[in-house]
C-alpha cells in the first residue's frame, strides 16, 4: 500500500452547487483534500498558492458572470501555476478546444465515468508536481548563475556552447589567461564540472539561454 | 226591319194567338190529374164532365187524362182550358203556367172522402214500438213517388216540423211508385217499417174489403174521432183551374155551372176557391216546386249574386296561398342555405381549431426543440450527481471509508437530484402534451410563478427573472387555459432571453409586471435586449417572420392567436426607460371574484 499522499489540494469551481458537493464527496472518497468554490470570483478572492505536493483546478466552462475561460485568462496573466481541467456540457465543444489552446490540462464532457476523472485528476496532480520540481531547479539554477558577474556569464554561456578558450578569448578581444581566469572562476561559482554540466544549467534556468543572440 | 213590317208581324201573332179561341169557341177541354191511371181517373171524373155537360150544352166538355208531366206539358201546349189536379201541383202550375183556380173541391170532414188531401202514415198493428211519427227517427218508410202531394210531401213536410229530416238520412224514403197500393206491398213484404197513404184510403180499402180491419194502425192520428185517420193537416182539396188563355167569358160559363152542381159524390162538389197559402207555406218549408229555386237560393243564388266579391276574394285567397308558399318555400330555401353555411362554418372552425391546437403542439414541441440541448444538459446534471454519489460509495466501501455520515448525504443527495429529475420531466411533458382548450379560473401570480420556475428548470444558468405584481384582489383570479397562457408567457420569456444573449448578456434580469387594465389582468414581459427595428415591429406577429438564424417563426403569431382567442391583444412597445421591449398582453378576470379562495 502506497503511504498516503502528502497533500495535494484540488478546488473544484462550480456554480451547480449539488453537481459541485458531488465531485468533492468523490474526491474525498478517493483521498484527495478537495476545496469548493461556488464561482470564479470567491476563487480570486484569495488565490491558494500551489502546494510543493501538487494539485489541480476542476472547472467548470460555462459559469455566470466569470466564465471558466476567463478564469483561465485571468490565472495565465498571473503566472499561476495550477493545472486546469475543465468540465465541459454537450455542445461546449469549440469551447473546450480554445481552453486546451490556452494551456488546459484536459477537458472532460459532462457526464464522465468517475475512473476518468480520477485519472485526469491524478494527471494533472502529477504534472502540477513536475512543474513545481522543474520551476524549483530553474530558479536554483538562475540563483547560481546570479552570482556570476557580466564578463564571467559571457564566458560561461561561450563554454557552455563548446567554444575553445582561444576562440573564447578572439570572441571577447582579451587573452587566453584572463579566458581561462573566467573559467576557473566560473566553475568554483557554479559548482559545475565540464562545459556541458554548465550547458544544462544555463537551459535549466532559461530554455532559451543558449539560443543564437 | 221597319216600322210597317213590324205591326205587321204583331198583327199576324195576334191573329195566331186568337185563333183557338175563336175555332174552339164550342169546346172545354179539362185536363185532370190521373193519379191511378187513365182508366180509374176516367171511371172517377165522368159524372163530372156529364154534369158539366148538361150544364153546358152549346159546348162540347171533353175530359183529359194525364199524369202530372203529361197534364203540365199539355196545358203549357195550350191543349186544355181548365185543369183539374191535387193542390201541390196546382201550385206549380199556378206558379209556372199563371193557371188561375176558379174552384176549390169541397171536402166534407166528416165523410172519408176520396179527395180529401192530407195522409196517414201507417204501420202494422203489432208494431207497439212505432207509436208517433217521431219514432220513425232512423226507419224507412214506402212513399209513391217523390214529388206526389199525399203520397209524400205532406208527410215530409210533418217529419220536418218535428225534427226528423230525410235530407240528412234521419229517416229513409222508399219510393213505391204509383198507385198509391204499392206502398201497401212494401209494407206487406216487411221492406219497410210504414208507409203513407192518402187520408181516408185505408178505411176505404177497408170497407171495401180489400184490407182487413185492425191489420194497420195510424201514427199520430190528429183528430182521433173523425172517420177517417190522419196523420197530417189537411190541406185544400183539388183545384179546377183555368189555363191562362182562356177566355173569361168560358171561365165565368164554366164557374157557374160548376158552383150550380148538384149531386153525390166529391167529383160534384166545388166551392169557392180556397187559400192555397198552407200548400205554398208547406212546399216553401220543403224547398220543393215550385219553390225549389229556394234551394238554389241558398248556395247558387248567392254565387250568382256575390261572384264578383267571392272571386275577388278568391283571387285574394289564391294570392295569399300563393304568397304564403311562396314565403314559405323561401324561408325553407333560406333555412336550408342558412343551416348549411351555418354547419360549413362550424366544420371550418373546427378544423381551424383543430388546426390551431395542432400548431399549438407544435409550437409548445419547438420551443422544447429550441430548449432540448441545455434540456440534456439540464437533466445530465442530477443524473451525473447520482452517478458521482454512487460510485464514491462503492469506492469508500471498498476502502473501508464508508461512514454513516457519508451514506446518509450521499443518499439524501441522491434522492434530492432524483426527484429534481423527475420534476423537470413532468414540466416537460405537461407542456409537450396534446390537449384540447380548456378554460378554468386560475391564480394569475401562481400561473406565471409555475412557468418561470419550468423556464429556470429547462435553462442552465437561468437569467433572474423578477415578477412585480401590482394586481389588486378582484385582478388576481382569471378565467384562462391555463397551458395556452403559460405557453405564451415562456415564448416571452424565451423571445426576451434571446435578445439578452444576442447582445452577449445572457445573465441580464428579465421583467414580469402584471397590473390591472381595465376590467383585465395585463401581463408585461419587458427584455433589456436591443428592442426593434420599426420594419421588424410591422411584422413581428406574421407567422414565419422571424429575425432568428434557426428560428421557425411561428412563436409569437400563435401566442397572438391564443391571446386573442382570450379577446385580448398581444402588444410590442418600446419600453418607457432605457432600451428593450416591452411585449404585453390582457386576459379576462373570472367573473365572480374567490375572495376566499386564497
Amino acid at each position: 500500500m502506497t503511504p498516503p499522499k502528502p497533500d495535494p489540494v484540488i478546488h473544484v469551481i462550480d456554480d451547480e452547487a449539488s453537481f459541485r458537493r458531488s465531485l468533492i464527496f468523490l474526491l474525498e472518497s478517493s483521498g484527495w483534500t478537495a476545496c469548493e468554490h461556488d464561482s470564479a470570483e470567491s476563487f480570486l478572492a484569495s488565490p491558494p498558492t500551489l502546494p510543493a505536493t501538487g494539485g489541480c483546478l476542476v472547472l467548470d466552462i460555462r459559469m455566470p458572470r466569470i466564465s471558466g475561460l476567463e478564469l483561465q485568462r485571468r490565472l495565465a496573466a498571473l503566472d499561476s501555476p495550477w493545472p486546469i481541467i475543465f468540465m465541459t456540457g454537450h455542445g461546449d465543444v469549440d469551447l473546450a478546444v480554445q481552453a486546451m489552446k490556452d494551456g488546459a490540462v484536459d477537458f472532460l464532457q459532462k457526464p464522465f465515468k468517475d475512473q476518468a476523472f480520477l485519472d485526469t485528476i491524478e494527471r494533472a496532480v502529477e504534472l502540477s508536481r513536475t512543474r513545481q520540481q522543474a520551476s524549483r531547479r530553474c530558479n536554483e539554477a538562475r540563483a547560481l548563475l546570479d552570482r556570476l558577474s557580466p564578463r564571467e556569464a559571457e564566458v560561461a554561456r561561450r563554454l557552455a556552447l563548446g567554444l575553445s578558450n582561444k576562440e573564447i578569448g578572439r570572441d571577447l578581444s582579451i587573452s587566453d589567461n584572463t579566458v581561462h581566469v573566467h573559467r576557473q572562476h566560473v566553475m568554483e561559482k557554479t559548482g559545475t564540472g565540464s562545459a556541458a554540466e554548465l550547458a544544462r544549467l544555463i537551459l535549466r534556468a532559461d530554455p532559451s539561454g543558449l539560443d543564437e543572440q | 226591319m221597319d216600322v210597317r213590317s213590324f205591326s205587321f208581324a204583331r198583327l199576324c201573332a195576334l191573329l195566331l194567338a186568337c185563333w183557338p179561341t175563336l175555332v174552339c169557341a164550342g169546346e172545354l177541354r179539362i185536363g185532370v190529374l190521373a193519379w191511378f191511371g187513365d182508366q180509374t181517373a176516367a171511371t172517377q171524373w165522368q159524372r163530372l164532365g156529364a154534369a158539366l155537360q148538361a150544364r153546358l150544352p152549346d159546348t162540347m166538355v171533353q175530359m183529359a187524362y194525364h199524369d202530372m208531366d203529361g197534364l203540365e206539358k199539355a196545358l203549357a201546349a195550350g191543349e186544355l182550358d181548365f185543369i183539374i189536379t191535387n193542390p201541390g201541383h196546382y201550385v206549380v202550375l199556378e206558379s209556372r203556367h199563371r193557371a188561375t183556380r176558379i174552384a176549390t173541391q169541397k171536402i166534407e170532414p166528416d165523410r172519408d172522402s176520396e179527395h180529401a188531401v192530407g195522409s196517414a202514415v201507417i204501420v202494422p198493428s203489432e208494431r207497439s214500438d212505432l207509436q208517433t211519427l217521431d219514432d220513425l227517427r232512423g226507419k224507412r218508410i214506402a212513399a209513391t213517388v217523390p214529388d206526389g202531394f199525399s203520397g209524400w210531401l205532406t208527410v215530409w213536410a210533418e217529419l220536418k216540423r218535428r225534427d226528423i229530416d230525410p235530407e240528412r238520412e234521419e229517416v229513409t224514403p222508399v219510393f213505391a211508385g204509383l198507385p198509391m197500393s204499392r206502398v201497401l206491398d212494401k209494407l206487406e213484404s216487411g221492406e219497410v217499417d210504414a208507409g203513407i197513404l192518402r187520408v181516408c184510403l185505408l178505411e176505404h180499402l177497408v170497407r171495401q174489403g180489400r184490407l182487413p180491419a185492425g191489420r194497420y194502425r195510424v201514427l199520430s192520428p190528429q183528430e182521433p174521432d173523425a172517420p177517417c185517420l190522419r196523420s197530417t193537416p189537411t190541406y185544400p182539396g183539388w183545384a179546377f183551374a183555368a189555363a191562362v188563355q182562356t177566355p173569361d167569358a168560358l171561365a165565368r160559363a164554366t164557374l157557374v155551372a160548376l158552383l150550380l152542381l148538384d149531386g153525390r159524390g166529391d167529383v160534384l162538389r166545388w166551392g169557392v176557391p180556397a187559400d192555397y197559402h198552407p200548400v205554398h207555406a208547406m212546399l216553401r218549408d220543403l224547398q220543393v216546386d215550385p219553390y225549389d229555386f229556394l234551394r238554389e237560393h241558398r248556395l247558387e243564388a248567392q254565387i250568382r249574386r256575390y261572384w264578383p266579391i267571392g272571386a275577388g276574394l278568391l283571387v285574394l285567397l289564391l294570392l295569399w296561398l300563393f304568397y304564403t308558399l311562396r314565403v314559405e318555400v323561401l324561408v325553407q330555401r333560406r333555412t336550408r342555405e342558412l343551416s348549411a353555411a351555418l354547419a360549413a362554418r362550424d366544420e371550418i372552425e373546427e378544423r381551424m381549431q383543430t388546426q390551431r391546437e395542432k400548431m399549438e403542439h407544435l409550437s409548445r414541441l419547438s420551443v422544447l426543440g429550441e430548449l432540448s440541448g441545455t434540456l440534456a444538459h439540464e437533466l445530465n446534471q442530477p443524473l451525473a450527481t447520482i452517478g458521482n454519489y454512487a460510485r464514491s460509495l462503492t469506492r469508500r466501501m471498498w476502502t473501508g471509508k464508508l461512514s454513516d455520515d457519508a451514506v446518509a448525504q450521499a443518499a439524501h443527495e441522491i434522492a434530492e437530484q432524483a426527484e429534481r429529475a423527475a420534476g423537470i420531466l413532468e414540466g416537460i411533458r405537461n407542456f409537450a402534451r396534446k390537449r384540447a382548450s380548456e378554460r378554468k379560473d386560475c391564480d394569475a401570480v401562481k400561473l406565471v410563478d409555475e412557468i418561470v420556475t419550468l423556464f429556470r428548470g429547462m435553462l442552465p444558468r437561468a437569467p433572474e427573472i423578477h415578477i412585480e405584481d401590482r394586481l389588486p384582489d378582484e385582478h388576481r383570479r382569471v378565467c384562462v387555459d391555463r397551458l395556452q397562457i403559460q405557453q405564451v408567457l415562456l415564448n416571452l420569456m424565451k423571445n426576451a432571453f434571446d435578445a439578452h444573449c444576442a447582445i452577449g448578456r445572457a445573465g441580464e434580469p428579465i421583467e414580469i409586471l402584471l397590473a390591472p387594465a381595465g376590467e383585465r389582468t395585463k401581463i408585461t414581459v419587458r427584455d433589456h435586449g436591443p428592442g426593434l427595428a420599426d420594419a421588424d415591429g410591422a411584422r413581428l406577429f406574421e407567422p414565419f417572420f422571424t429575425t432568428k438564424p434557426d428560428g421557425m417563426g411561428l412563436g409569437l403569431s400563435i401566442c397572438k392567436g391564443i391571446v386573442e382567442a382570450h379577446a385580448g391583444q398581444l402588444a410590442a412597445a418600446p419600453p418607457d426607460d432605457g432600451h428593450g421591449l416591452c411585449l404585453s398582453f390582457t386576459l379576462p378576470c373570472a367573473a365572480t371574484p374567490h375572495h376566499d379562495a386564497t
